[in-house]
C-alpha cells in the first residue's frame, strides 16, 4: 500500500503527515531545529510512525517541502558567488533595477534596494551574441575560461555563475565556456543561465542564475545530508521536493536549481487546498490563510494552483504584490500569492488626527495579544474577536490562556477612549478594517486578475482564518466558505497530494502569424518533449502556453493553448489571446499581436486519496451558549462532536483543531464525512 | 446616512484600493515601457469641485496636481449637469491644467442614484502624438506648437459610444498611430475602472455616505498636515537651483524659492525665479505643484493620504510669466528640467526645518530617444545620474533623481535589441564621478549605443554644464555629457539638449550622466 510522508519544515514548526489510501491522516507537529533541520524532521517522522505502528521501510514515498533557500538568502549564508558577463556590463547587474515604490519615494535618505544584495563579485569575457542569435563577437573559450577560474579563486568564491547577453537565443557561448570551466575546475560550482532557465531579459536571467549558484551547493549539502539521515533511519523511499509551483521535483533537479523551490512552503498550502477542492468537487477555490503576523491570498484554477512567472525575492509593494525592481527578481513558476500584514497579531492604533489603523505594526508571537498576559499592550485583531465572543476565554493551547479582562483594558485604552466609542464598536471597527485589508489582497488576487470572485470558494486555513473568513466572502458575493479538517497542518497534507513537475522555457519574438504559428509550435514540441525526459511516465498531463503581447507592448501576458492533444489553429490562438487581455486589462487588444516565451509544464495526474471518513464519538453533539460582544447568541460547537452530515445555523462558533470557526447570522454550516465544515450563505431564493 | 467608523474606514480603503487599481490597469494596458516598468501612471478620484479625493500612490507621483488643476477646465466646456454615464472626456492642453502635449488626461464622471457624485481621472505619457521630435522629445521646442497636437477639452466618448473623429485626430498626428491609441485606450480602462470599482461602493454604502466620508477624509488630512508643521520649527528660509540651458540660448536659469512655516501654515514662494524660456524647460502651472507638493511631502509623514484637504495647509505661490508659470504659448516638453529644480530649490529651503534632510543635488534623468529614418520605429530611453550624499551617507548610485521611482525604467537590453536595430556596446558606472565629502555622491553611469540603420537621435539632460553641486562643504559630481561616435572613431560633442542628430548605420551615441553632489567636507570624520 503505498505510504507517503508529508514534511513541511516551517520557521517555528515542522509538521509531519503520514498519509495512506482509505485511513485517517497521521500527523505531528514539532518544533523547528534551525541549527540542523534534518533533527527535528527525523523526530516528527518517527513520532508519526511510532502512532501509525508502521515501520520505516513501509514508507513508499517522502515529500519535503522546505524554507532552505529563502532562509539563506534572508540569513545571508549563501555561498559567495563571480558572476560572469559579457565585457562591457559588468556592472549592469549590480545597478539592479532600483525602485522606490510608494512611501519610499518621499525617504531622501532611501538606500538601495538591490534585494538586500552585498557586493558582487564580477568577471568579463570578451563575447558578444546578437539578439538573433548571431556571433558578433566570437568566444575563446579555453583563456576565457582559466581568466575566470583565476578571478574564482582571487576573490574567494566557489561558485559561479554565467549569464552572457543573449545566451537564450543562442546558448553556444555559455555552453562553450561552462564546458572549459567544468572540465578544468571540477571543484568550482558552474549554473549557466541557459541551464537554469533560459528566457529574455538579462538581469532577471543574470539574477536567477546568480541566485542558483549562490543556494546550490547548501541546497546540495542539505539534501544529501537529510536522504543519509533517512536511511540512518531506515527511510529507502524516493525523496521530493516541494517547488514554488505546486508540483514536486527530485532532489538533484532540486539541488542543481534551488531557486524553484523559494515559495516551497507557499505552494504546498495553496496546492492543499487545491486538494481538498477537488475532493468536494470544486474546480476553483480561493486560498485564503491567516495566521499571526500577515494574511495570504492564492488562487486555484481549473485544480491547478495559479502561478506568476515575475516573483521577486524579496521584494515589496502595496497589497501585498512586490513590485517589479524591489527585490531580486526569479524567473521560473512561483505560485502567485499576496501576503499582507494582517494576522490576529496585527495591532490597532489610532493616530493623532483620530483615525483608526490596523497593523503593519504587529504584537507578533512574542509578547502577543494583550490576552495572552504575556506583556502584550496594544489591542490586536485577537483581542477584538475576544472581546466580541469569537474567541473564547480560557485555555487556548499548552501554553496560552485567554484573559477578556486584558484584551477589554487594551481596546478600551487604545481605540475605544479615544474615540468615543464603547468596547464592542470599538472591536467592531477592528475587525471590519482588518477584513477591508484582506478584501483588498483577494481583489488584487480575482477581480484584478480577471477573475469573478463570486463564483469561488473561500477555503480558509490557517490559526486565524475561520474566524474571519464568512465575512470576508460576504464582502464579495461569495456564498460557500470550506474550513477543511486538519487545517493546522494544511501545507504538509498538500505536499503528499501534489504531482511530480517539470517546466521548460524558451524565449523567441516573433508576430503572431500563420507563417510563424508552426514555428512556435515547434518549440512547444521541443519542449514537452524535454519535459517528458524529465518526467518518463506515461500519462503526463502536459500544459501548454505562450507569452504573447500587442508589438509594441513591454508587458506579455500568459496565453493558455490548452493540452498537447489538441490541434490549435491561429484563430483560436488570438481569440484565447483576446480572452486573455480583456480579462487582464478591460479592454480589447487592437493591433498585431506577438509571440515572445512558450512554455511547457508537465506533471502526473495529481494523487488522489479518497475522503476518509473521520471517527466521531458515538454520544450527542457537544454544544454550549455564549453571548456574542454584540448581544446576539451564538451555539458553540465542539468539532470533533460533530458527525458527518450535520447541520449548523449562525449564528454559531464550531472550536476545534487549532481554530474557530465563526458562522455568521444568515449562514448555515454542514460537516462532511472528513469532518470539513462548509460554510453556504442564505441567500434569498 | 451618518457613517460610522467601520463605514468610514471600509470606504476609505475601498476609494484608496480602487485608484491603486486603475493605475495598475493603464500601467498593464499601456504600450510604453517607461509607463510599464515604473508605473508612470496616476489614476485619481475627484469630487464634484475637482477636489482630490483619493490618488494612486504605488504609481507616479509626477502628475499629483495636474488632474485637480484640469477637471475646472473640462467642466467650463462641458458642465456637469450636461454629462451623461459612459460619457469620457480629455484634454493635454497645458495651460488648461495640463503638462505638455504628450501628457493625455482623461477623465470620465462617475454616476450614482442617477446623477454625477465623483470624476475618475487618468493621466500618462502616451507614445507620440506628432510635433517636431518623435516621442515628444522635441528638446529644442520654443512654442507648444512644435511640441504636437493640442487638444483643448473634448469627449473621447459620448454616453458610451466612441467619438470617432476625436480618435481620428489623434492617430493621424501620431507617427505611431497605433502605440497612441493604444495608450489613450489603456487611459480610458482605467478611468472607467476606478468608475466602476467607486459606482459599486455607491451602490453598497449610498452616494450622500461616501461623500460624506470623502469629505471628511479631506479634513483628516488637512488635520494631520497641520499637526506636523506644528511639531516644525517657525521660520523663513531660501533655496534656489541653477539651470544649465533652455537648449536655445546660451543663458541659465535660476529657480528660487521663499519657504515659510507659521505654526501650522507653510508657505513656497518662487517670486525672484527667472522668467519664462524661450526653450521649452518652461514647467506648467500644475506640473510646478505637483513639483512643491513632493517636496514639501518629503518633511512631513509619508503616511498622509494625498488629497485636497492635505493641500489646505499649503500655500504656492508661482510667479506669472516665470519658468515655474509661464504663459501660453511658451514651449513646456522639457519641464522636468525645472520640475526638478523646484524640488532640489524646496528641499534646500525646508532643510532649514530638519537639517537632517540636507542632501546634496542629484543628476538629473537623461532622456534620449532614437527612431528610424527608412522606416517608423521609436526607442524612448533613460539614464540616471547620482543621487546626492546625505548627512548620514553616500548618495546611491545612478538612480536620480527624487519623485522618479528609481531604476526600474530603465529598460532591459535583450528586448530593446530583440526589436529594434540597436546594440548596446557597454553600460559602465563612471568612476569618481560622485562628488567628495564626508559622505560622497552616487556614481554616474554610461551607455554606448550602436545604431545599425540610418537614425535620428533626440536628447535632453541637465546639471551637466552646472554639476550637482555639494551640500555642507561636500564637493559637486561630475558634470555628464551626450555625444556622438562616428563608425571612425570620432567623438563629436552634442549639446545638453538637442534634436534632430543624424546617425549613420555604425555611428554610437555616448550617453554619460552627472554624478550627485557630496555631502560634507572631504577629510571630516565619517
Amino acid at each position: 500500500m503505498s505510504t507517503i510522508l508529508g514534511v513541511d519544515v516551517g520557521g517555528t514548526f515542522t509538521d509531519v503527515v503520514l498519509r495512506r489510501p482509505g485511513v485517517v491522516p497521521v500527523t505531528a507537529k514539532v518544533l523547528t531545529t534551525p541549527a540542523d533541520p534534518v533533527e527535528g524532521i527525523v523526530r516528527g517522522i518517527s513520532s508519526v510512525l511510532d502512532r501509525a505502528g508502521l515501520e520505516p521501510g513501509a514508507v513508499t514515498e517522502l515529500v519535503h517541502g522546505t524554507t532552505l533557500a529563502t532562509n539563506a538568502v534572508l540569513q545571508g549564508t549563501t555561498a559567495p558567488v563571480l558572476l560572469v558577463t559579457t565585457a562591457g556590463f559588468a556592472d549592469l547587474f549590480v545597478l539592479g533595477r532600483s525602485a522606490r515604490v510608494e512611501d519610499e519615494r518621499f525617504d531622501l535618505r532611501h538606500g538601495d534596494h538591490r534585494g538586500g544584495l552585498g557586493p558582487v563579485a564580477i568577471a568579463e569575457v570578451v563575447e558578444r551574441i546578437g539578439a538573433n542569435g548571431e556571433v558578433v563577437i566570437a568566444l575563446d573559450a579555453g583563456p576565457s575560461a582559466a581568466a575566470v577560474a583565476a578571478a574564482a579563486d582571487h576573490c574567494g568564491s566557489s561558485s559561479i555563475a554565467v549569464c552572457l547577453l543573449h545566451s537564450w537565443a543562442n546558448p553556444s557561448h555559455e555552453r562553450r565556456l561552462g564546458a572549459e570551466l567544468r572540465a578544468a575546475r571540477p571543484d568550482l560550482h558552474v549554473s549557466l543561465s541557459t541551464e537554469v532557465w533560459p528566457e529574455l531579459r538579462e538581469h532577471d536571467r543574470a539574477s536567477t542564475t546568480f541566485l542558483t549558484a549562490a543556494l546550490a551547493p547548501s541546497m546540495s549539502a542539505y539534501l544529501d545530508g537529510l536522504a543519509a539521515a533517512l536511511a540512518d533511519i531506515g527511510i529507502t523511499a524516493p525523496l521530493w521536493v516541494m517547488d514554488s509551483a505546486g508540483g514536486l521535483i527530485p532532489p538533484h533537479v532540486a539541488a542543481a536549481r534551488p531557486v524553484l523551490t523559494v515559495e516551497s512552503g507557499g505552494s504546498a498550502g495553496v496546492r492543499a487546498v487545491a486538494e481538498l477542492a477537488g475532493e468536494l468537487g470544486l474546480p476553483e477555490a480561493i486560498a485564503f490563510d491567516m495566521g499571526g503576523t500577515t494574511a495570504k491570498v492564492g488562487v486555484v484554477i481549473d485544480g491547478q494552483v495559479t502561478i506568476t512567472h515575475d516573483f521577486q525575492l524579496g521584494g515589496k509593494g502595496s497589497f501585498g504584490v512586490p513590485r517589479a525592481g524591489t527585490g531580486l527578481p526569479i524567473k521560473g513558476p512561483v505560485v502567485d500569492l499576496c501576503e499582507i500584514s494582517a494576522g490576529g497579531g496585527s495591532a490597532a492604533w489610532v493616530d493623532a488626527a483620530g483615525s483608526l489603523h490596523v497593523g503593519p505594526r504587529s504584537a507578533g508571537a512574542v509578547p502577543g495579544p494583550a490576552a495572552y498576559g504575556r506583556g502584550g499592550t496594544a489591542p490586536t485583531v485577537t483581542d477584538a474577536n475576544v472581546v466580541l465572543g469569537v474567541l473564547a476565554e480560557g485555555e487556548l493551547s499548552d501554553q496560552v490562556t485567554i484573559d477578556a479582562g486584558l484584551a477589554r483594558d487594551a481596546i478600551d485604552r487604545e481605540v475605544a477612549g479615544p474615540l468615543s466609542l464603547d468596547t464592542a464598536s470599538a472591536a467592531r471597527a477592528i475587525r471590519a478594517i482588518a477584513i477591508a485589508k484582506m478584501a483588498a489582497a483577494i481583489g488584487m488576487m480575482t477581480v484584478q486578475r480577471g477573475i469573478d470572485p463570486r463564483r469561488l470558494p473561500l477555503v480558509a486555513t490557517g490559526g486565524a482564518g475561520a474566524m474571519h473568513a464568512a465575512e470576508l466572502a460576504e464582502q464579495f458575493g461569495i456564498t460557500t466558505v470550506v474550513v477543511p479538517a486538519l487545517a493546522g497542518v494544511a501545507s504538509a497534507l498538500g505536499l503528499t497530494s501534489a504531482p511530480p513537475s517539470s517546466e521548460h522555457v524558451r524565449s523567441l519574438p516573433l508576430s503572431a502569424s500563420e507563417e510563424h504559428l508552426p514555428i512556435a509550435l515547434r518549440i512547444i514540441a521541443d519542449l514537452t518533449e524535454a519535459g517528458s525526459a524529465a518526467l518518463p511516465v506515461d500519462d503526463l498531463v502536459v500544459s501548454r502556453s505562450i507569452d504573447m503581447r500587442l508589438r509594441g507592448q513591454a508587458h506579455s501576458i500568459r496565453v493558455d493553448l490548452g493540452p498537447s492533444s489538441v490541434e490549435i489553429d491561429l484563430p483560436t490562438v488570438l481569440e484565447r489571446f483576446a480572452d486573455s487581455y480583456r480579462n487582464t486589462y478591460g479592454v480589447a487588444p487592437v493591433g498585431a499581436a506577438e509571440f515572445l516565451t512558450y512554455r511547457v509544464r508537465v506533471a502526473t495526474p495529481a494523487r488522489r486519496f479518497p475522503a476518509v471518513h473521520r471517527d466521531v464519538p458515538a454520544d450527542r453533539p457537544r454544544s454550549t451558549l455564549r453571548t456574542m460582544g454584540t448581544g446576539e447568541e451564538a451555539i458553540v460547537w465542539s468539532w470533533e462532536s460533530l458527525p458527518a452530515d450535520f447541520e449548523l445555523v449562525g449564528p454559531a462558533l464550531v472550536e476545534g483543531g487549532d481554530t474557530t470557526v465563526h458562522i455568521p447570522a444568515q449562514w448555515t454550516a454542514a460537516v462532511t464525512a472528513a469532518g470539513h465544515i462548509v460554510l453556504r450563505h442564505a441567500t434569498p431564493a | 446616512m451618518e457613517p460610522d467608523i467601520v463605514a468610514t474606514e471600509v470606504i476609505r480603503a475601498g476609494l484608496v484600493a480602487a485608484a491603486e487599481e486603475a493605475s495598475f490597469v493603464v500601467v498593464k494596458a499601456s504600450h510604453s515601457t517607461f509607463i510599464q516598468e515604473g508605473a508612470d501612471a496616476c489614476a485619481a478620484l475627484l469630487d464634484l469641485e475637482g477636489r482630490l479625493v483619493a490618488q494612486s500612490t504605488a504609481t507616479s507621483l509626477l502628475h499629483s496636481a495636474s488632474l485637480r488643476c484640469t477637471v475646472p477646465h473640462l467642466l467650463a466646456r462641458f458642465p456637469v449637469e450636461s454629462l451623461s454615464p459612459g460619457d469620457v472626456l480629455a484634454s493635454n492642453d497645458t495651460y488648461g491644467g495640463g503638462i505638455h502635449a504628450n501628457d493625455i488626461l482623461v477623465v470620465t464622471p462617475v454616476f450614482a442614484e442617477g446623477r454625477p457624485v465623483f470624476f475618475a481621472g487618468t493621466v500618462i505619457h502616451v507614445a507620440d502624438v506628432g510635433g517636431a521630435a518623435a516621442g515628444g522629445l522635441a528638446s529644442v521646442a520654443t512654442d507648444i506648437f512644435q511640441e504636437g497636437l493640442q487638444l483643448p477639452p473634448v469627449k473621447l466618448y459620448e454616453a458610451g459610444r466612441p467619438v470617432d473623429f476625436v480618435w481620428e485626430i489623434l492617430g493621424a498626428n501620431s507617427r505611431l498611430p497605433d502605440k497612441v491609441l493604444g495608450d489613450v485606450r489603456a487611459l480610458v480602462a482605467g478611468a472607467s475602472t476606478l468608475a466602476t470599482r467607486v459606482g459599486e461602493l455607491c451602490d453598497k454604502w449610498g452616494a450622500e455616505t461616501v461623500t460624506v466620508v470623502a469629505d471628511r477624509w479631506l479634513d483628516y488630512a488637512e488635520r494631520r498636515v497641520r499637526q506636523e508643521l506644528t511639531a516644525l520649527p517657525d521660520g523663513e528660509w531660501t533655496g534656489s537651483f541653477e539651470i544649465d540651458t533652455d537648449g536655445v540660448t546660451d543663458r541659465t536659469y535660476v529657480v528660487t524659492v521663499h519657504a515659510s512655516i507659521t505654526g501650522d501654515r507653510c508657505t513656497l514662494d518662487f517670486s525672484g525665479t527667472a522668467a519664462q524660456a524661450a526653450g521649452a524647460i518652461n514647467s506648467s502651472y500644475s506640473q510646478s505643484l505637483s513639483g512643491a507638493i513632493f517636496a514639501f511631502r518629503c518633511f512631513i509623514d509619508p503616511t498622509i493620504p494625498m488629497n485636497e484637504g492635505s493641500l489646505r495647509p499649503l500655500t504656492v505661490v508661482f510667479p506669472e510669466g516665470s519658468i515655474v508659470n509661464p504663459r501660453r504659448p511658451a514651449a513646456c516638453g522639457g519641464r522636468v528640467v525645472t520640475v526638478t529644480a523646484i524640488i532640489e530649490a524646496t528641499i534646500g529651503a525646508l532643510a532649514g526645518a530638519r537639517p537632517e534632510l540636507e542632501v546634496g543635488a542629484s543628476g538629473l534623468v537623461h532622456v534620449f530617444t532614437l527612431s528610424g529614418v527608412e522606416r517608423p520605429w521609436l526607442a524612448l530611453l533613460y539614464e540616471f545620474g547620482g543621487l546626492g550624499a546625505r548627512t548620514d551617507g553616500d548618495g546611491p548610485d545612478a538612480t536620480g533623481a527624487y519623485f522618479f521611482g528609481g531604476r526600474s525604467v530603465v529598460p532591459q537590453i535583450e528586448p530593446i535589441e530583440a526589436s529594434l536595430p540597436v546594440r548596446y556596446e557597454s553600460i559602465r558606472l563612471i568612476e569618481g564621478s560622485g562628488g567628495a565629502g564626508r559622505h560622497r555622491g552616487g556614481a554616474g553611469v554610461e551607455h554606448v549605443i550602436e545604431v545599425l540603420e540610418p537614425t535620428v537621435a533626440s536628447v535632453r539632460g541637465d546639471r551637466m554644464t552646472i554639476p550637482p553641486a555639494g551640500r555642507g562643504g561636500g564637493e559637486p559630481g561630475l558634470g555628464g555629457s551626450f555625444a556622438v561616435r562616428r563608425a571612425d572613431g570620432r567623438l563629436e560633442p552634442l549639446r545638453t539638449k538637442q534634436s534632430g542628430i543624424a546617425l549613420s548605420a555604425g555611428d554610437a551615441l555616448v550617453v554619460r550622466t552627472s554624478g550627485g553632489g557630496g555631502y560634507g567636507a572631504t577629510g571630516a570624520d565619517r
